[in-house]
């Protein structure tokens, strides 16, 4: 009875990390169409969510581990239970929420393997966490992703303004649009076919381990269609917080930077995964933004907004483990430990909702650009549903 | 790429546990994509807006809206092609029920 009270916290929760991701990550591939005009900001979310909600369906290869052996899985480590999963996705969706609020496009996967990693310090100690791994696999890509595409992204914002005379070129300014539409359109899938996978792999992953599922059970077909639908739905939802930073906070996005921006972020995600070096995806985003911004001449990168982003990411690892640690200790204690955490976890995520409603961000004033960073209350207060 | 090993203390030809010879093949290859996406695409938009007014400011102000020569409808054919291409091959690799 235990064990199916924890297998159906786990979904709710997975499903609801995998709603949050949606949010969040429409940010990164929809934030410069939405910016420079190219598509009108339901548009884009709604274009997102469909590829999004596609991607889920083509790509549903089970993933071997959950962690990706940031944690020492298996026979020769530690059994990742159930209730740690629950509390390692209590961890990254608060954080999420957080990141959020804040308007900060931080990484949903360094929030999941930051609750992961915190749970599991608390179950079964440091020695459960292979740094190694770790370092090599999350953190140094992390590094590295920003400057790969900031770098190709300036090449390309810089080539693109040259050969069109600064965009002055009849037609340009529309062509890049259209352009910009295509590539973002591209990052979009192949975030669909990323992300909503990684839920499906935990919710299967714990089927399993209840023994509810045989092992090396594909993903059943509920698990492939709620996972799609979170993420779609979150998608729809758009994080427009995240994307008024991304589009108008770092730099003021134009076009011919949009495009060589979009078309930079879906050429790195998509060579990085196929040969072999993933580099993530929030990260290859929010560079190849700043490197549009450094490729234009006389456009201002505003510094401080990312450092701001810098520092979120570098929190994002560590206050995820913290909150996945915490509730990894209060839910292994009993099953109304474990519910605890869920009322817990739900009250913080309304009050984060309840503050973002003060100075809501909507489709209607995503793109306001207000001062870089400063000043959210000025922000016209709006009618619309979505925050 | 087995000639491409970084000397370092640690074994396998990597540091800190990450192949930076796969790297820095990463790098290259995303670099010469979109430079090559982009730059063809320009070259379109360029190509395309021959002998619109805009383009004519620099020089030739009399011409104002001349045809555009084959030649340049051509070649923004043959740029814009590269893009579509880039795109196709993109969706192919997103797609794992392709290969």
């Amino acid at each position: 009875m235990d064990i199916l009270v924890t297998v159906i916290a786990v979904i709710i929760v997975a499903l609801v990390f995998d709603f949050t991701n949606g949010f969040h990550d429409t940010a990164n591939a929809m934030a410069t169409s939405v910016a420079t005009g190219a598509l009108k900001p339901r548009t884009a979310v709604l274009i997102s969510a469909v590829l999004n909600l596609v991607g889920a369906f083509l790509s549903t290869a089970v993933a071997q581990t959950i962690s990706g052996g940031v944690i020492k899985e298996g026979s020769s480590g530690v059994d990742i239970t159930p209730t740690m999963i629950f509390a390692g996705l209590v961890g990254a969706v608060l954080w999420n929420l957080v990141t959020w609020y804040l308007g900060l496009p931080s990484s949903s996967t360094h929030a999941l393997f930051g609750g992961l990693i915190g749970a599991a310090v608390i179950g079964a100690g440091f020695g459960a966490v292979d740094w190694g791994v770790l370092l090599s696999k999350v953190i140094i890509p992390a590094l590295l992703s920003p400057l790969v595409a900031g770098f190709v992204a300036m090449v390309a914002t810089y080539a693109a303004y040259r050969i069109t005379r600064n965009a002055r070129v009849h037609g340009s300014e529309t062509g890049f649009r259209h352009g910009q539409t295509v590539s973002a359109s591209l990052v979009s899938l192949a975030h669909g076919t990323n992300d909503a996978q990684k839920t499906m792999g935990v919710i299967t992953l714990t089927l399993i381990a209840a023994n509810i599922l045989p092992a090396g059970s594909a993903p059943p077909l509920w698990v492939i269609a709620s996972c799609g639908v979170a993420i779609a739905l979150g998608t729809y939802l758009g994080g427009w917080r995240i994307m008024r930073t991304v589009g108008k906070r770092i730099t003021e996005v134009k076009p011919p930077q949009g495009f060589a921006a979009e078309t930079s972020s879906a050429a790195t995600i998509l060579v990085s995964s196929h040969l072999g070096f993933a580099l993530s995806t929030t990260q290859v985003t929010s560079g190849a933004v700043v490197g549009s911004g450094l490729g234009r001449k006389l456009a201002s990168v505003h510094w401080g907004v990312v450092g701001t982003i810098a520092t979120g990411w570098v929190v994002t690892l560590p206050a995820a483990a913290l909150v996945g640690g915490l509730a990894a200790w209060v839910a292994s204690t009993s099953l109304i430990g474990l519910v605890a955490v869920g009322v817990f976890g739900l009250a913080a995520g309304l009050l984060i909702y309840r503050l973002s409603r003060r100075a809501p961000v909507t489709r209607h004033n995503v793109n306001e650009s207000a001062e870089a960073g400063e000043n959210r209350d000025d922000t016209r207060v709006a009618v619309g549903q979505e925050g | 790429m087995q000639n491409f090993t970084v000397h370092t203390a640690a074994s396998n030809g990597s540091f800190l546990g990450v192949d930076w010879g796969s790297f820095v093949v990463v790098f290259l290859v995303a670099l010469v994509a979109t430079a090559v996406v982009v730059i063809s695409y320009a070259v379109a938009l360029r190509l395309l807006a021959v002998g619109a007014p805009l383009d004519v400011q620099g020089g030739a102000a009399s011409r104002r809206s001349v045809r555009r020569p084959v030649a340049a409808t051509v070649g923004a054919i043959v740029c814009l092609a590269v893009g579509v291409a880039a795109v196709l091959y993109g969706i192919w690799l997103i797609i794992p029920q392709f290969h």
